[in-house]
């Protein structure tokens, strides 16, 4: 399969190639965008996405191989002409009596009302968070990017990452230290190691 | 569980996209993309062919230039027909006209002044979703070829301003886009200037070096230009003629090529006379063109059949598309050459990727974000 930046590279001088890209991931970004604002917002924010990836692929890195840092990046800019959106989102998660997760995940918390209270926790202080601390954070757990994709994504080095990254975990933490999360172990070699080199 | 673990589980079970938001993605994108074959014109050569297969209709011809191009037999020229007989009357006296008119001749230090007048379409966004906004802007290049070709070659290109709008929307996003082009770094002109007219560090698409190598018997021309086109543009037949305006605008083609050139359009099927009297930038000259059924466009060049000179080439849509109502010319360029003593100074080899800071990577440049 070839790669990302190969398609983009033929793009530059020829009609195909953008096609690909967009068959490739343009799923991904609606995923992320969806859990940011709805999936209604989340079908413009896909689109546009594209449609500027298309206009200023002359500045895509070829150097990297996939674009997907660079394609959140730009969704991530379009997200915010939908603060407002997205900020009611997470009130509305804060407030709500949906725990927003599934229910093996409830169970693994404790109680549906744990999960309830421990996802209303998590939302407010996500929702009191500054834009850019979020940012980082969102495209970290729901984006699925390393540290340097998140540098990447958002045109910044990649130790302003870690501090973002560890701001918004020591806020995420103090909330939890409010509400106490019960201690079951979920394992997640990602998320473990990650928060061991944080 | 700990609070990233848990926040990665948080609305994990969002909807996918349906299959209609997907096709509208789609479609948007590759809108804009026949709309826009180079978005970033100032970023590459002027490679303004138009792209994009937009109808079944052509398979069937496309089937047999990939077919000939794989077995290399036979070319697509010459037994399909050819255009009009009153096209082919004017290529003709224009062909005996370039080759009786002799070129000027480019003395040691002297410069192949091209200038060009192009007028191009931008299609925007508009206020209401899914909707396009369209207007034209015209830019004005100069473009001087040394007598030796390895010496430095100059560009100088003005910014494109708004030349025609449709309608208040229209004319506001004219507007918008022509102040941001000139708050930029460029301050409305970018210079360039290239040994061997390798400007952004690519050699030049049209070259008289490159010219130098095509046949000027019209039929192997016109075969070289089905096999070199291969399976892009709209049609075989459309893209050759587009590939002739293409080449000719460049001002670089000497008489005796542009003479070939003329009685190879007359070998392709569906070339007519569009207008005998057809004005462009001023000047007066017969209209040759092709209609392409498939994506309603006409690709035409202006000759003037007296002296063998192109006058200009356009490109107009016969039906109403990105914002533009029908009849209008998506692009046309008009072209001057002269032989000059001096160019102007100024200029370097990547133009506004330099005054932008960019550093030069394969394929491309990497600039900096902003």
């Amino acid at each position: 399969m070839r790669t990302d930046s190969e398609l983009i590279a033929e793009s530059l001088n020829q009609s195909t190639g953008f096609g690909q890209l967009y068959e490739r991931h343009a799923k991904t970004i609606h995923r992320y965008a969806a859990r940011r604002v709805g999936a209604t917002e989340a079908d413009d924010v896909m689109s546009e996405t594209f449609l500027i990836a298309y206009q200023r692929r002359a500045n895509f890195s070829l150097e990297s191989e996939s674009a997907l840092p660079w394609l959140y990046g730009i969704a991530t800019n379009l997200l915010h002409k939908h603060r407002r959106l997205e900020a009611a989102a997470w009130k509305t998660l804060a407030a709500t009596h949906e725990p927003a997760v599934a229910p093996d995940v409830a169970q693994a918390i404790g109680s549906r009302l744990d999960a309830q209270i421990a996802v209303a926790t998590l939302a407010s202080a996500i929702c009191r968070m500054p834009a850019r601390d979020r940012d980082a954070l969102l495209l970290y757990a729901w984006g699925d990017l390393d540290y340097e994709g998140v540098a990447e994504a958002l045109g910044i080095p990649i130790g302003t990452v870690r501090s973002r990254l560890n701001r918004a975990r020591r806020v995420l933490r103090a909330a939890n230290d409010r509400n106490p999360l019960p201690e079951e172990e979920v394992h997640d070699g990602r998320v473990d190691s990650a928060s061991q080199g944080a | 569980m700990d609070e990233l673990t848990l926040l990665r589980k948080v609305r994990d079970d969002v909807e996918e996209p349906t299959s209609d938001a997907l096709d509208a993605g789609s479609n948007a994108l590759q809108q804009w993309m026949v709309s826009h074959p180079s978005a970033r014109k100032t970023r590459t050569h002027r490679a303004r062919r138009v792209a994009g297969w937009t109808v079944l209709g052509t398979v069937a011809a496309i089937g047999i230039v990939v077919a000939l191009v794989a077995t290399n037999i036979l070319g697509l020229a010459g037994w399909r027909g050819g255009a009009s007989a009153a096209a082919a009357d004017t290529l003709g006296d224009a062909a005996l006209a370039a080759v009786n008119n002799s070129d000027p001749t480019v003395g040691p230090g002297q410069y192949l002044r091209v200038a060009t007048d192009a007028v191009d379409s931008v299609t925007t966004d508009g206020s209401r979703p899914g909707s396009f906004v369209g207007y034209l802007t015209e830019e004005t290049s100069q473009v001087y070829v040394p007598a030796n070709l390895r010496d430095n070659w100059v560009w100088f290109q003005e910014a494109a301003k708004p030349y025609k709008t449709f309608g208040a929307e229209s004319a506001a996003a004219a507007a918008k886009n022509y102040r941001n082009i000139l708050s930029g770094p460029e301050h409305g002109v970018e210079k360039l200037r290239a040994p061997g007219g390798r400007f952004y560090s690519a050699p030049p698409t049209v070259s008289p070096a490159a010219l130098a190598t095509l046949p000027r018997d019209p039929y192997q021309l016109l075969n070289y230009i089905y096999r070199v086109n291969g399976t892009s543009g709209s049609s075989p037949d459309q893209e050759a003629l587009v590939y002739i305006a293409d080449t000719l605008r460049s001002g670089l083609v000497p008489a005796g090529l542009r003479a070939a050139m003329y009685r190879a359009a007359a070998m392709i099927p569906g070339v007519s006379v569009i207008a005998s009297e057809a004005t462009l930038d001023g000047r007066t000259g017969v209209a040759i063109g092709r209609t392409e059924p498939s994506d309603h466009l006409r690709q035409e060049i202006i000759i003037d059949p007296s002296t063998g000179l192109l006058i200009g080439e356009r490109m107009v849509t016969l039906v109403a598309q990105s914002g533009l109502p029908a009849g209008t010319a998506l692009e046309w360029t008009a072209v001057t050459t002269s032989v000059v003593d001096s160019a102007p100074a100024g200029g370097t080899q990547n133009g506004a990727f330099d005054v932008e800071g960019c550093t030069k990577i394969p394929h491309g440049f990497h600039c900096p974000q902003g």
